[in-house]
């Protein structure tokens, strides 16, 4: 048999599989055996928990569960609520300020948290009642909190970033370093929005006063006294400051990306019991359960996701292909195009562990080729992957949004969203024309 | 985190505890529970391990030989162990775009040929992890590491989990027949 014809058996078997409803790890670590029978030498197959192990063994994947136990920390805990409110104190003179606030502490939560549901559900169970109650529309606020939320996956410390650099052979370190001006850029486009359509929606309400004198929320001003803007800060300040303090200490030299993963967990658990009172086996119970239920899924899927690119590599599927693809003497930004394009029509259907895990081999050897920069590549693919969380068919983020605003109509949050869908593919195109907003930082702080 | 996939909030256990199956599905749900707890332990003992290795390696300038090892261990055994605790709820996630094209008699069938599949795929993984148990255990196997613990200890964990996995998956296929059976 070709190598081509094995690579399309290879292909059909999975898609069957996935699409008959075989859990994604199953699925993947099934069909590998199988073609490990089938097609490599015999006793191959003997091998392959030694394979799944070892490859699931790195210290660097392993960080993922303890980076999950910190978000669940977090998460779990009433700080994203006080951050929100902190920030919306401090900010609501601006125009728009607490859309802004609430772009603000999706930022932070999402860095402290890093994880978008989670995000999506700490701000936005505060932020979408008030600005609900302050005159937003109701899909201008859940689109304000499904793209907050989705900063989750970029900013540092994220998994789909581990997930890459594991893949790509890339340092993490750059990564996590490459994706902080991009995520700082999407913080400015979507800000920028929500001043613009607060204006909007202010300017309407206005008309509307003038016209036939129905009075807005939107018309009313404020009031939070300086004692409002103090209030929270005791309470947030050392989220903000420990948690920034643990990449720190991962830049500084001073722990490797694990032990960050262990500190920022161990601290994450310190400061809920310090002050939200966190400490009980039965508090802690749910944030230790919902961890270890989504680190062994996701491991799950890690370890055979690896051990389908092995499989596909040792059969030489992903060379041939990634040949092929070099082959076709693309421009760059052709190849670029299709390659984003792919990446998006597979997160109709896979999370994004599996499309990184899957498709690296792949995609990876002709990017490389056509001389992109990997590291940059890396937080690309991980924009892309942010906008399908907030795009249908999949868009998780929204339907975290729909659980905890569930009056909003499904529509408008849809609607609401797709400006931040289309200010994702504009940062895009911003990176592509200056691909330094993600590379200078990695650049000046550890050399090219 | 990061990847678009947390908070997987499943329905309750899917085997009911009476029937043919009753007791072992019962002890399983007891297993369960005490492996979910201490699989809990593990990994929060993991992160305290790798927070000591920061602080003796800065403050007291001692080297660190075991503390990486000592938390893959850990986590990974916490992982592997918890595998059936975790597909007891169905919380291995899976695409079910076609579960809305089919009427619910062909989306049962369906499940419970999905269920074969897995259970046929995480047996054998579980009787590899077995062989692969007793090889490492009859030829002492080491990691290649300074610290050289003996690599039972992990292999042992991922070959009790997938065995329990594969237990896990046979109670819900146990459990579907059960069904048909009483409808019938």
């Amino acid at each position: 048999m070709t190598v081509f014809s094995i690579g399309l058996l290879y292909g059909t078997a999975t898609l069957l599989v996935m699409f008959a409803g075989v859990p994604i790890a199953f699925a993947l670590g099934a069909v590998a055996t199988l073609f490990m029978i089938a097609f490599m030498p015999g006793g191959s197959v003997d091998t392959i928990t030694q394979n799944v192990y070892e490859e699931m063994a790195s210290i660097t994947l392993l960080s993922i569960p303890l980076f999950i136990l910190k978000g669940a920390a977090i998460g779990r805990s009433p700080a994203g609520q006080d951050l929100y409110g902190a920030l919306h104190a401090w900010m609501h003179r601006i125009p728009g300020g607490l859309g802004i606030a609430n772009v603000f502490a999706c930022a932070l939560f999402a860095a402290m948290a890093g994880s978008s549901p989670a995000t999506c559900s700490a701000i936005g169970s505060a932020g979408i009642p008030e600005m609900r109650k302050r005159g937003y529309s109701g899909g201008f606020a859940a689109g304000i909190i499904a793209a907050g939320g989705t900063l989750g996956i970029l900013l540092p410390p994220s998994i789909t970033m581990i997930l890459y650099a594991v893949a790509a052979e890339q340092s993490l370190g750059r990564l996590f370093l490459a994706a902080i001006g991009p995520a700082l850029l999407l913080v400015g486009l979507f800000a920028g929005y929500a001043m613009w359509r607060y204006r909007q929606e202010f300017q309407a309400a206005k008309a509307l006063y003038a016209r036939s004198g129905v009075d807005s929320e939107l018309l009313r001003e404020d009031k939070l006294s300086v004692r409002d803007k103090f209030a929270l800060l005791p309470r947030v300040l050392p989220f903000v400051v420990l948690l920034t303090g643990v990449m720190v200490a991962l830049y500084g030299g001073y722990a490797t990306p694990s032990e960050t993963a262990g500190l920022g967990a161990v601290l994450a658990l310190a400061l809920i019991a310090m002050i939200y009172g966190v400490w009980g086996p039965r508090d802690l119970e749910p944030i230790l359960t919902a961890t270890l239920r989504e680190s062994t899924m996701l491991m799950f899927i890690i370890g055979m996701s690896l051990l389908y690119s092995y499989v596909m590599s040792y059969l030489h599927i992903s060379q041939s292909a990634a040949a092929w693809i070099v082959s076709l003497e693309l421009s760059r930004w052709v190849l670029l195009l299709a390659i984003l394009i792919l990446v998006v029509v597979l997160g109709f259907f896979l999370p994004p562990v599996s499309i990184i895990l899957m498709t690296a081999p792949i995609i990876l050897p002709p990017l490389k080729a056509a001389g992109f920069d990997l590291v940059w590549f890396g937080v690309i693919m991980t924009i892309v992957m942010e906008m399908g969380l907030i795009h249908p068919p999949v868009g998780l983020n929204i339907f975290v949004i729909k659980n905890i605003a569930p009056d909003i109509p499904l529509g408008d949050v849809m609607w609401g969203t797709l400006p931040f869908v289309v200010l994702m593919a504009l940062s895009i195109v911003i990176l592509c024309v200056f691909p330094g907003i993600a590379t200078w930082l990695p650049d000046v702080t550890m050399g090219k | 985190m990061a990847h678009g996939l947390d908070q997987v909030e499943t329905a309750g256990p899917t085997v009911p505890l009476e029937g043919t199956a009753g007791p072992v599905a019962q002890i399983l749900a007891r297993v369960n529970r005490l492996v979910v707890i201490i699989s809990s332990v593990a990994l929060v003992l993991a992160s305290f391990v790798l927070t000591y290795s920061v602080i003796v390696r800065y403050f007291l300038k001692i080297s660190t030989d075991w503390q990486d090892e000592t938390s893959v261990f850990l986590i990974i055994g916490a992982v592997f162990m918890s595998a059936a605790a975790v597909q007891a709820r169905r919380g291995h996630v899976a695409i079910e775009a076609v579960s809305v094209l089919l009427s619910r008699r062909a989306n049962s069938i369906r499940i419970f040929l999905v269920d074969i599949a897995s259970f046929a795929f995480c047996t054998y993984f579980a009787w590899k992890s077995w062989t692969l148990l007793h090889e490492a255990w009859v030829d002492d196997y080491h990691s290649g590491s300074t610290w050289g613990p003996p690599l039972w200890v992990p292999y042992s964990l991922m070959t009790v989990g997938m065995t329990l996995l594969s237990i896990q998956i046979l109670m819900q296929i146990a459990a579907a027949l059960e069904r048909r059976k009483s409808i019938a």
